[in-house]
């Protein structure tokens, strides 16, 4: 069986899904992120298949690095609050930081 | 693969030359950057800093009048379009910068000021970049340079608690928004092989493309700009970030992140998915069968709506504005809806409109929330007297955001509900029309408590210092003026539709 | 011109010069504003004596470009029906700054201000002749009139206040998507100018039969609808009673002398004026609600137990009339309207002023309270018993000629075709007779039982001013209406021509020609020959 275009973009796809079911499901802050970060890298996935296999221009190998910088960046960020939550509450529960409310 | 071009060179000079505002404002950031960290000391330093820096690219921006231009290998582009939404983002930073000078709450909470302007500086980067970029990842990139900035400054004042929740609650949810655009920009490529806009309506004219994944990823990157805008069913984070964070940030994030929002949503609707050659002023044709006006008139109206009828229940009056900023959202993308030029300078007129009133209602809030250290709307009666002048300004603002005449908000509303009805799109307008009536309800409220209730005992008068007052007449007089006298920026807003760009 | 002008814009100066008062100088700060009101009353009387009753068309008339791209302008200008209703604006106002002395208490330069700001809106909705300002003063009345029964209301006064705001504005809201439409319909189907809209009245006007049936029908209704809340008109009427109720007493009067024909005024002005054809079609429909309106209005009074509430409901019942004859669409019905808008205000006021002098003496308005009055009030009860019996139509007197001219107006009907519409409004006079009779006779009459009646004084010097000008035009009108039904005749007629030739083909009474009203066909800027016509 040779390894297509479509494989990489189906592992793309599940990779998706399974980011989106983690930010979805999971309470942990930093589990969210990781489920986060999994959404992002489907992305890159996509970007290097299309790149490698669709005959398409540098592009997509660009692209596939920027999204990586800017994933480092988001997540150095977003740990940085999730720190000043564990500070303020004593937890990292997503749910649980509710002081708002409808 | 990777050739330089005889004329690249250039070509570069030229993009350096078109790319002078944003320079300033690199240059300011990392001029505050530096000063920050030399004069620790000082409170104010950075703030003035970042001030002129924006004065500064203001005038450069007005030297970029009428250009209209690629930069950078097209990844951005210079056009009067872009040039209305950057004078918006900039005006609106202005103000906040101004504003942040007379809170309380940011230089009580937090050890030093320096860093929020700074982090205001790139925000304000990231927006420009995203109001003039024509290139997907530069899309992804001014994103996301806004939004870490913004993430950063909803939590700044971070030892309360609220507020590092409301940071939290942003950058999870900001950042599996751009996680979703991202998926769908990478569908897209990988349909059209080009992340150029201009290539991808090009290359969408002239192939037949497979509708199913087209129709996914056009939704996925809209989710994305719907974030940015607080459209419904994107809004989730909106009310609680507004809230928590200080007043000053959901001030800017509601007026300047918002025009940027719908800069970038504009831009991508009418440069990937209009056929040009189809297209007169008057309608615009998607290309292939996608109804993009369908789906984003029902955008429209399950945002008006549902922000409208939540805020009747809001008993914080930031969460309320938050609210109302949602449903703003919805008459917003009413333009959007027209799909043409009258209704891009109708959204281009009410963005200005909205700027002025929504600042001067933060502004108000703030103030207040000095003196009271409240935001809750049961603490705002009475104030008609202890603060009369506030009580009046507050009542300018609300009623000009319900839309009701002779404000600058009326004037906006109905641009928009006369390209509606323009378009034939009777049933929309009247949606828009009875959702103004609610909104009256719950602005009404604000006015209400500060007049009719808590009068008796009279409260002690509050005193203002004099140049927060200056600052409030200058966004509570061009309300009124404004909404009698509006021709200039009216035929600004068209004059920039006019030469859009590609 | 100049005096139109000065009757405009002299109480937005006023209200904007009493924001530098010192507020504790409140002897100043009235005087100023009865000066004010007062120079206003003078300058709509030069407005009255120079107007010319045999033009048909629109006098005065003044015109600059304001919004270029929507064609919209400030155009102003009047016929003998807005002469009439301005100078009832003018006439009322003095009289509302003169009776707040004792029924406003707090903030009163704030109060002030409100009530002049009010009197430039409510000026300003009967001179525009453009569909843009109409929207804007007529708008800009909500603000004001918000805070007079928000602020200086009674015990109810939130409630009160915020259901009136809201039933306003979800009138007028879907009046300014018609009015949207209808611009851009005109401008771009009809007059294919260049902005492809047209906010200018007067070729609306010319331009609107052409406009086809079933888009009339559904711009009539978005008209009809924001006028009949505002009139109100039976279902719409629910605000009203609370709104007379909780306001102060110089919020009421204007309320019910002013504010109310507005909507009526609307009706004519643009309904009848710009959808023809469609209020043919509707007229039977408004007829009855107006006709409901007349008994429902007269039940609900007589069973009503404070003063203030009857009066509010008898109101209802007296604008039912107003709207009946409006939609007699007839010459004498469309005159009777006019007449009865001007006497209501006087009258309906009056009472309202009444009302509003026994409960500052005894802080209640329940019926069954008093008894007696006529005993310790004597001139009081002259004074009361005038307004209430304008007020049931006594011959004589001014609630009289407009009621008899609309019954006649709706019994002449070409447009109607039923004589039950007579029939049953006739029966709201007597109604109106039981009830008001019945009202002053448990309250006026009888003994004096209740001891906190036995000392109340008679009506002051000061009310005493109030009240006899309104008395003195109440018996003008009754005695001779003829000085101002002539004012408005050939307006009227010229409205009832131009129904006719839409329905009969051929105009009912012939008109003197005036070139000015040829000259205002042309969309002009600047008019080559002085508009103003002074006689």
């Amino acid at each position: 069986m040779n390894i297509g275009l479509e494989h990489y973009l189906i592992v793309g796809a599940i990779l998706f899904s399974l980011g989106l079911f983690a930010v979805v499901t999971r309470k942990n802050a930093i589990l969210v992120l990781m489920g986060l970060e999994l959404i992002l890298n489907s992305a890159n996935i996509n970007f290097i298949a299309f790149a490698k296999y669709g005959g398409m221009n540098i592009e997509g190998h660009v692209a596939a690095i920027f999204v990586i910088i800017l994933a480092a960046a988001e997540a150095a960020v977003a740990l940085a609050i999730v720190l000043n939550i564990y500070r303020n509450f004593k937890h990292v529960n997503v749910d649980e930081v509710a002081k708002l409310k409808d | 693969m990777f050739s330089v071009e005889a004329n690249f060179l250039d070509q570069l000079k030229d993009s350096i030359g078109l790319f002078l505002p944003e320079t300033v404002l690199i240059a300011t950031f990392l001029l505050s950057l530096i000063l920050d960290l030399i004069f620790r000391k000082s409170r104010t330093l950075t703030g003035i800093v970042t001030a002129i820096g924006f004065v500064v690219a203001g005038i450069c921006l007005i030297g970029q009048t009428g250009e209209t231009a690629f930069i950078f290998s097209r990844m951005l582009v210079v056009d009067p379009f872009a040039l209305f939404f950057k004078f918006v983002i900039l005006l609106s930073g202005l103000i906040v910068v101004l504003m942040s000078f007379f809170s309380k709450e940011l230089y009580e909470t937090t050890e030093g000021v320096g860093e929020y302007f700074t982090l205001i500086t790139g925000m304000t980067i990231g927006m420009f970049l995203l109001a003039s970029a024509s290139n997907l990842i530069m899309i992804y990139l001014a994103i996301e340079t806004m939004s870490i900035s913004s993430y950063i400054l909803a939590g700044y004042t971070k030892e309360i608690r609220r507020a590092s929740e409301a940071s939290l609650k942003y950058v999870i949810f900001g950042a599996v928004s751009s996680g979703i655009m991202i998926y769908g920009m990478s569908i897209l490529f990988g349909l059209t092989g080009t992340l150029n806009l201009f290539d991808i309506n090009t290359f969408l004219l002239s192939n037949e493309v497979n509708m199913v994944p087209l129709m996914l990823s056009g939704l996925m990157i809209l989710a994305g700009f719907a974030y940015k805008i607080s459209a419904v069913p994107f809004h989730f984070w909106t009310p609680d970030v507004y809230e928590g964070a200080p007043v000053t940030i959901s001030a800017l994030l509601s007026v300047a992140s918002k025009a940027a929002g719908f800069a970038v949503l504009i831009r991508f609707l009418k440069s990937a998915f209009i056929d040009p050659t189809l297209s007169s002023d008057v309608a615009w044709n998607t290309i292939s069968s996608i109804d993009w006006q369908y789906i984003i008139a029902i955008l429209a109206v399950v945002t008006m709506t549902v922000g409208n009828l939540v805020a009747v229940w809001q008993t914080n009056v930031k969460r309320l504005l938050a609210y109302s900023s949602i449903a703003h959202a919805g008459y917003l993308l009413m333009g959007v809806v027209v799909m043409n030029e009258i209704g891009i300078a109708a959204i281009l007129l009410y963005f200005f409109a909205y700027m002025i009133m929504n600042l001067g209602a933060f502004y108000v809030v703030m103030l207040i929330a000095n003196k009271t250290g409240s935001e809750e709307l049961d603490d705002y009666q009475g104030l008609g007297h202890s603060a009369p002048v506030l009580g009046v300004c507050m009542t300018i603002f609300l009623i000009s955001l319900t839309g009701l005449p002779p404000t600058f908000g009326f004037i906006g509303k109905l641009y928009i509900f006369s390209a509606v009805l323009d378009s034939g799109l009777i049933w929309l307008a009247v949606v828009g029309v009875l959702n103004s009536v609610v909104s009256l309800y719950y602005y009404a409220k604000v006015f209400r408590n500060m007049y009719f209730r808590g009068m008796d005992p009279p409260k002690e008068p509050m005193t203002f210092s004099y140049g927060s007052m200056i600052l409030l007449f200058l966004l509570a007089i061009p309300t009124v003026l404004f909404g009698v006298y509006f021709t200039p920026i009216l035929a600004w807003a068209k004059s920039s539709v006019e030469i859009f760009f590609g | 011109m100049s005096a139109l002008f000065i009757t405009l814009f002299l109480p937005l100066f006023g209200s904007l010069l009493l924001l530098f008062f010192n507020r504790r100088n409140t002897e100043l700060i009235e005087k100023t504003t009865l000066g004010i009101s007062l120079l206003t009353f003078i300058a709509s009387l030069f407005l009255f004596l120079s107007f010319d009753p045999a033009n048909p068309g629109f006098q005065f008339l003044y015109e600059a470009t304001w919004i270029e791209s929507m064609d919209a302008g400030f155009r102003i200008g009047i016929d003998g029906m807005s002469l009439l209703l301005i100078m009832l604006t003018t006439f009322l106002t003095p009289i509302v700054i003169l009776s707040s002395k004792n029924a406003i208490t707090k903030s009163r330069k704030e109060f002030y201000v409100m009530i002049l700001l009010l009197q430039f809106g409510m000026t300003g909705v009967f001179l525009s002749l453009d569909l843009f300002l109409f929207y804007i003063f007529w708008e800009l009345i909500l603000i004001p009139m918000y805070f007079i029964i928000g602020i200086w209301g009674g015990k109810n006064k939130i409630y009160a206040a915020i259901k009136f705001f809201i039933y306003t504005v979800v009138g007028s809201l879907l009046m300014l998507v018609a009015l949207v439409w209808l611009g851009h319909y005109c401008g771009t189907e009809l007059l294919h100018n260049q902005q492809g809209f047209t906010s200018n009245y007067l070729i609306i006007r010319d331009l609107a039969a052409s406009i086809p049936l079933e888009y009339q029908k559904w711009m009539f209704l978005a008209f009809a609808l924001s006028f009949c809340i505002k009139v109100p008109l039976f279902p719409f009427h629910t605000w009203l009673p609370d709104a007379h109720t909780e306001a102060p007493t110089p919020g009421s009067v204007i309320l019910a002398g002013v504010l109310l024909k507005m909507g009526t005024y609307g009706l004519i002005r643009f309904n009848l004026e710009l959808f023809p054809q469609a209020s043919m079609e509707y007229a039977s429909l408004i007829s009855w609600l107006a006709v409901t309106g007349i008994i429902y209005g007269a039940l609900v009074a007589m069973v009503q137990t404070d003063v203030k509430r009857l009066v509010a409901y008898s109101s209802v019942s007296h604008l039912g009339f107003v709207v009946l004859g409006i939609f007699s669409m007839t010459a004498e019905g469309i005159q009777g309207a006019i007449i009865q808008m001007v006497s209501h205000g006087l009258s309906t006021g009056m009472l309202f002023l009444c009302v509003g002098m026994i409960y500052e003496r005894r802080h209640t308005r329940d019926i069954d309270q008093f008894g007696g009055l006529a005993k310790v009030m004597p001139l009081f009860t002259v004074f009361f018993g005038i307004a209430m019996l304008a007020s049931v139509g006594l011959p004589g007197l001014n609630g009289f000629v407009g009621e008899f001219l609309t019954l006649l107006g709706a019994f002449n009907s070409p447009f109607l075709n039923s004589h039950a519409y007579t029939i049953v409004a006739a029966t709201g006079v007597i109604f109106a007779a039981v009830y008001l009779l019945w009202m002053f006779q448990r309250v006026m009459f009888g003994a004096n039982e209740n001891p906190a009646n036995h000392n109340l004084s008679d009506v002051t010097k000061r009310e005493t001013w109030m009240l006899v000008p309104i008395v003195v035009f109440i018996v003008w009108i009754g005695i001779y209406p003829n000085t101002f039904l002539k004012v408005s005749e050939n307006s009227t007629r010229a409205l009832v021509n131009k129904l006719h030739v839409i329905k009969f083909g051929t105009p009912k009474f012939t008109l003197p020609v005036y070139k000015d009203d040829q000259l205002l066909q042309d969309d002009l800027i600047k008019p080559t020959e002085p508009i103003e016509t002074v006689r």
